[in-house]
């Protein structure tokens, strides 16, 4: 057997990505001591002790916990939807040329304007509200999977067709794996494209979750408000995809770096 | 299993004439000729893996087939590259692992064995299978000349040990000889086989 040399780089570690993140509060904290009206950017610190307080006082997870479930369920369906629809696009020429055209003009409608209409045709409800979102991704995640699906190894193909491999097993173990890398991708770009449309959702007709308290303070002007909703919502994002998303990139594409 | 075939085209180009194959359990053939002939089309023909020819293809004995490269899940070790595709157990699969000289390399994933290790999984894959016939396209072509000679011997002694069949695909005369195939040969424009 060979020996394959270990050349890949050393990992830098955090040391970047914690200086950027300091460089960037610097700033912050300039721009807002060097500004003449303090309330239209507040220092960091008087964010985090708005942040504190909402926490302390519960409203935070309340309305945290509604936009989170809210993403959670519009991301859960966007992904089950756009997979299907990608794999049976990348799988048969007739579905593609069939679909294409409503792909492409669902990719194209503004997000403002399909929350709009499932607001009017379904009403201000959960439902309207989470489809809306889903709606929103479920083009994009299609056509990260259609591509993926159409570069899927033919010999692989051949071989689960010789052994009569059941098409379940052939979708779990033949054509999942060599979509994953798409699937993540695709996972990755939509989480953070959904909770943006979610707030917006939230904005227009929701009377909780984090899109409506920006409303509210919309109305009064408070951008020390806005940015501790907007920061305490960004940091529970960041820590989906570092925790929950990442870990499982990396075991889905483990056995391309097991080579001896 | 028989193939009655009357022509197959790609497009306007006709690649194979009118020929008629039969081969059963314990049977060897081997389909010789230079490449770009047909004789990977006319394999791929009797696995079911074309469908688009005048003729007619009629047996319902259970085939594997060994491809010109080992064709492997690299997301799945050793033993699940067999179980998965056979629908055989993990026992099953490990015996016929050291059956092909693997043993020791079950949990490894195909990235971590050899070029040669790769094609001898390939192998136990297709027996693990319980093929009736085996089909090998051109399957030690890739292969430097020890590694070739040590598949075929293994293939000849495998195929002896369960009485299946084969139809072997190569333009090796002498891989022929080694199988004891009876040899047949593509020629011609379409092709046909033609008399030695």
């Amino acid at each position: 057997m060979t020996q394959t040399q270990n050349s890949r780089p050393s990992r830098p570690g955090l040391v970047p990505g914690v200086l950027s993140v300091l460089a960037m509060l610097v700033l912050w904290t300039l721009a807002s001591q060097l500004t003449d009206r303090p309330q239209t950017l507040p220092a960091p610190w008087e964010v985090a002790a708005r942040i504190l307080r909402l926490a302390s006082g519960g409203e935070l997870w309340l309305n945290g916990g509604m936009t989170l479930f809210r993403v959670a369920a519009s991301f859960a369906l966007a992904m089950a939807a756009g997979m299907a629809l990608g794999l049976w696009m990348g799988r048969s020429r007739a579905a593609d040329h069939w679909l294409n055209p409503g792909l492409i003009i669902l990719l194209n409608v503004p997000a403002l304007v399909v929350i709009v209409l499932c607001y009017i045709w379904i009403g201000l409800n959960e439902t309207a509200a989470i489809l809306a979102v889903a709606l929103n991704k479920i083009p994009v995640v299609t056509v990260m999977i259609r591509e993926g699906t159409r570069a899927l190894r033919p010999d692989l193909d051949d071989m689960a067709c010789v052994f009569r491999m059941s098409p379940l097993t052939r979708l779990r173990h033949i054509v999942l794996p060599q979509l994953a890398p798409h699937i993540a991708g695709a996972a990755r770009a939509g989480i953070s494209l959904i909770w943006k449309i979610v707030l917006v959702v939230e904005f227009l007709g929701r009377s909780n979750g984090v899109g409506f308290k920006i409303h509210l303070l919309f109305s009064s002007f408070d951008v020390e408000g806005v940015l501790a909703w907007a920061l305490a919502f960004v940091a529970v994002m960041l820590a989906i995809d570092l925790f929950l998303l990442r870990p499982a990139e990396r075991r889905a594409n483990r056995w391309r770096q097991d080579a001896a | 299993m028989r193939l009655d075939l009357e022509a197959k085209s790609f497009g306007p180009r006709q690649v194979l004439g009118t020929l008629t194959l039969s081969v059963t359990r314990g049977e060897r053939l081997a389909i010789l000729g230079p490449s770009g002939i047909g004789k990977s089309t006319l394999l791929r023909i009797l696995a079911g893996l074309d469908r688009q020819y005048q003729g007619q293809l009629q047996g319902a004995e259970r085939l594997a087939m060994v491809f010109q490269e080992a064709v492997l899940l690299p997301w799945r070790d050793a033993v699940a590259n067999i179980t998965l595709p056979t629908g055989c157990d993990a026992t099953t699969a490990r015996d016929w692992l050291s059956e092909v000289g693997l043993e020791g390399h079950e949990t490894k994933f195909p990235r971590q064995l050899s070029v040669g290790q790769q094609r001898r999984l390939a192998l136990a894959r297709a027996f693990a299978a319980g093929p009736d016939i085996l089909l090998m396209d051109e399957p030690f072509a890739s292969l430097d000349a020890a590694t070739a000679a040590r598949m075929l011997a293994l293939t000849d002694a495998l195929l002896n040990r369960t009485g299946a069949g084969a139809v072997l695909v190569t333009h090796d005369p002498a891989e022929a000889r080694t199988l004891g195939a009876l040899a047949l040969h593509l020629g011609g424009c379409p092709a046909r086989f033609q008399k030695d």
